[in-house]
């Protein structure tokens, strides 16, 4: 458990310094957490009570509707927080579903403990600020993507920033992460082993 | 056919146990899927093994007429009445019989695959391998409602005829044990070990197999 919350730590402290005492309250609130390959953590319709600290597989926040229409919207790995991100801030049913991709391990705090934390602690309200920032940014960057880039530089765009990911996770949920038919998807694979 | 087998006694597995095992198993099967064949290239994935044997998309479409018969299958006997797990889970002798024939650590034998499951020679690589990994989570969440589920008691089909039927439990265990076999034929077209995930058998080395399991019959 000491050598994963030293993990979580790591990760926050690139955004945001955390004083001891206040890191000691926040550590408490964690609880260790295993998931096999396809299970689902969160349903489309229930309150997200989570907030997710990857630490080892990939996950995916996605959309569906009755129409069988599918949106892969988000992927986690380690290391990288998780959960249904809106449904958690505001406390409602969620939109989509958050499953596993692979075996996964997780630490995991309930949010409304997160939240009175936050309330005491200036480092820890500091953090959730500016990982909210960056998750907007990363939105907004990722809607320009989807919107002017041609279907090649989605690709690469995807590799720079998770260059493993092609040999983590099946590649018809990359290929509607992208918008890209599964046919051209496989193009570009297969331009890349040659 | 092949000889008929003395039936050793099956090992004493709760539903749990069983499950759990299978589980494993299939995701070593994805496992290899997602890091080593659908980053293959094309021309990997259909060329013919060395020995003229089945390229490792032939073996793949192999396994999917397999999976395109039972998944359905499977997914129905859980979803209508699925019982309660049992404290052991049972092989009955044809069972028995069908895995132990499809033991991937058995000496490798020739046998004539049923028509309806020989693979075309010329196959769209990808699309099988997605093919095979989407079936594969299928098999996947079929597995963890099997965990709550009396695999005794349920029968299903075989496709050898409808009137032949495998208890639920003996179903899933063929059905992996035969995709382990097949996967292993398909790395021994990849040669290097590392990228052969699950371990080759090493069946073709053999004494007195001059070449490598191509075909199957039920």
């Amino acid at each position: 458990m000491d050598a994963q919350l030293q993990q979580l730590r790591k990760f926050i402290s690139l955004a945001q310094p955390i004083p001891e005492a206040d890191w000691l309250q926040f550590a408490e609130l964690w609880k260790p957490l295993s998931a096999k390959r396809k299970e689902i953590l969160t349903h489309s319709g229930e309150k997200e009570r989570y907030l997710y600290f990857v630490l080892e597989g990939q996950q995916r926040v996605y959309y569906q509707d009755a129409a069988g229409r599918e949106a892969t919207l988000v992927f986690t790995y380690a290391p990288s927080f998780g959960g249904v991100l809106d449904a958690m801030l505001e406390q409602r049913a969620s939109n989509y579903h958050y499953e596993t991709l692979s075996q996964s391990s997780f630490l995991r705090a309930s949010y409304s403990d997160i939240l009175r934390l936050k309330q005491s602690s200036t480092s820890v309200d500091a953090f959730i600020y500016k990982s909210l920032s960056a998750t907007i940014s990363g939105l907004l960057m990722r809607m320009v993507e989807l919107q002017c880039f041609s279907s090649e530089e989605k690709f690469r765009a995807l590799l720079s920033r998770s260059p493993h990911i092609l040999q983590q996770v099946p590649h018809k949920y990359l290929a509607n992460y992208l918008g890209i038919d599964p046919t051209n998807f496989s193009k570009f694979i297969n331009k890349l082993s040659i | 056919m092949c000889k008929l087998h003395s039936m050793k006694h099956s090992k004493i597995l709760t539903t749990a146990a069983f499950v759990a095992e299978l589980h494993d198993r299939v995701d070593l099967h994805l496992q290899q899927a997602i890091l080593i064949y659908q980053n293959s290239s094309e021309e990997q994935l259909n060329r013919t093994a060395e020995n003229g044997g089945w390229s490792i998309a032939q073996c793949l479409e192999h396994l999917n007429s397999y999976g395109s018969f039972y998944l359905p299958l499977f997914a129905k006997a859980l979803k209508n009445n699925p019982g309660r797990p049992v404290g052991q889970v049972k092989r009955g002798w044809l069972g028995d019989y069908l895995i132990k024939m499809m033991d991937p650590d058995r000496k490798a034998v020739q046998y004539k695959a049923m028509k309806k499951h020989l693979p075309a020679p010329k196959l769209d690589a990808y699309k099988t391998v997605a093919k095979f990994i989407e079936q594969q989570e299928q098999l996947i969440q079929l597995l963890a409602a099997a965990g709550s589920a009396d695999l005794n008691g349920i029968r299903i089909p075989t496709s050898i005829s409808p009137i032949i039927r495998l208890r639920l439990g003996e179903a899933f265990a063929f059905l992996i044990i035969h995709n382990e076999r097949h996967i292993r034929q398909a790395n021994r077209n990849l040669g290097q070990p590392e990228k052969q995930f699950i371990a080759s058998s090493g069946v073709a080395n053999l004494p007195g197999n001059t070449s490598e399991l191509t075909t199957i019959a039920e």
